[in-house]
């Protein structure tokens, strides 16, 4: 009979707040986030896009990461904040 | 209160003998792959004292992760990866220089460009603990540099949850994962030792953590001059690792190279400016060889890129066997940007 040590991460529950989840995309603000990865603008730009054709997104802006690493820097966090109504964020390779 | 009734980790009571035990770890996703020793509270406590570290303390928080990396973590690790007590408190040092924002956890922990955390160990504690600097010096022998390294991706595995397959993606990963721990030979190089280069006293203990690819051995068994030897390692090492992402580079310079190059009076910073202005890549190469993106223009053929930021962005380690022209570059993992070389001290 041996007694060990269990070596893993034992996290308490943390709470998660989820923002509350707009009915409609019409009229809204859309932030667009992309991590600086090859392409990644152009493929939020495509989403941006969609979302104004095909659901009436009043506009979109373009945020970039400082890098794919790290999260979202708080300037950008308080400007979407600000200025927007919803946000996309996205990976790019 | 005993020292191990201070432990507040959950306990797992296993039947059978020690080979039950080690079976159950691997039952439970604890290992590398490798049979671990199993952690009992007096080997654990055993870890801590050695480092006089309270079981509580913080050694570090990965705001990435949102994890606290507690001593008791770190040292039900240490015991794991087969880890003496005395290598504690590079082992900390190790998990304090990861949990650097400039480290920047998240890319290295995670990538699927496979980053291996290199560990060079400096200082008077490179010796005590036998640290391998010589012979054979990415390979197997050496309990330090094998169980070490291991403690510090347990931790990173068991503690932050980069496990390979879920939140580590390693698309191809490679040997050093499992251990990458080197000492600089201090005692015949010829130059100040790379912790000190980075601001500490040459009798000061410290450990410089990277994000790094595997090592690439090259060869020049013809030249005799630092220019010569130099000149080899540029061309194999000017396209290698992320070349468009501009990462740090470790350069490890062998016996005989480290001694060619010393003879003709070059010091380390001369080492770096020369390996700086010899591995830059034209813009046309880059772009002709799918790197960089668009047409090749005029003006390209000599428009010049280079490999790092700045010479400060390669390391000079002299280390490794003392027979044999070889000596090895290690492209730091991604980019300088996402991921920088951070050395800590080793507290005692």
């Amino acid at each position: 009979m041996i007694e060990i040590l269990d070596p893993t991460c034992e996290p308490g529950p943390q709470a998660i707040a989820y923002a509350p989840r707009p009915a409609a995309l019409r009229g809204k603000r859309i932030g667009l986030v992309e991590n600086t990865k090859f392409n990644s603008d152009r493929l939020l730009e495509k989403v941006g896009d969609i979302l104004k054709v095909e659901y009436g997104a009043a506009e979109t802006r373009l945020w970039r990461k400082r890098n794919a690493s790290v999260p979202a820097h708080e300037e950008i966090i308080e400007e979407l904040r600000q200025t927007c109504d919803v946000m996309v964020a996205g990976i790019g390779d | 209160m005993s020292p191990a009734a201070a432990l507040t980790s959950k306990r797992h009571t296993v039947g059978g003998d020690l080979a039950d035990a080690i079976e159950f770890c691997h039952a439970q996703g604890w290992t590398d792959g490798l049979p671990v020793v199993p952690p009992t509270a007096d080997r654990v406590t055993a870890m801590l004292e050695a480092a006089r570290l309270d079981p509580a303390e913080e050694i570090a928080y990965i705001a990435h992760r949102a994890v606290s990396i507690t001593a008791e973590k770190v040292a039900i690790n240490a015991v794991m990866a087969g880890c003496k007590p005395e290598y504690m408190p590079v082992v900390i040092a190790g998990i304090e220089g990861i949990a650097d924002p400039l480290w920047s956890y998240h890319g290295p922990g995670t990538s699927t460009a496979g980053a291996a955390v290199l560990m060079v160990v400096n200082g008077p504690i490179a010796r005590e603990l036998d640290v391998n600097q010589g012979d054979n010096l990415f390979g197997p022998g050496w309990r330090a540099n094998l169980t070490i390294g291991r403690a510090v991706r347990l931790v990173m595995r068991n503690v932050c949850g980069s496990r390979p397959g879920t939140l580590d993606r390693g698309t191809l990963g490679h040997p050093g994962k499992l251990s990458y721990v080197i000492a600089e030979n201090e005692a015949e190089s010829p130059w100040p030792p790379l912790h000190v280069e980075r601001g500490f006293r040459r009798d000061q203990s410290a450990v410089t953590v990277m994000g790094a690819e595997a090592p690439h051995q090259f060869y020049n068994q013809l030249s005799n001059t630092a220019e010569g030897v130099l000149t080899t390692l540029c061309d194999d090492m000017r396209i290698s690792g992320n070349v468009m992402g501009q990462p740090q580079y470790v350069l490890v310079l062998a016996g005989e190279h480290m001694r060619t190059i010393a003879r003709d009076g070059w010091s380390k910073a001369d080492v770096r400016r020369f390996v700086f202005e010899h591995t830059r890549n034209s813009h046309a190469h880059l772009k002709q060889t799918h790197r960089m993106a668009g047409a090749v223009l005029p003006g390209d053929e000599t428009r010049l890129r280079p490999l790092v930021e700045s010479p400060d962005d390669i390391l000079v380690v002299a280390a490794g066997g003392q027979a044999g022209a070889f000596s090895a570059y290690i492209p730091g993992w991604g980019s300088k940007r996402s991921s920088q070389a951070v050395t800590k001290e080793v507290k005692r």
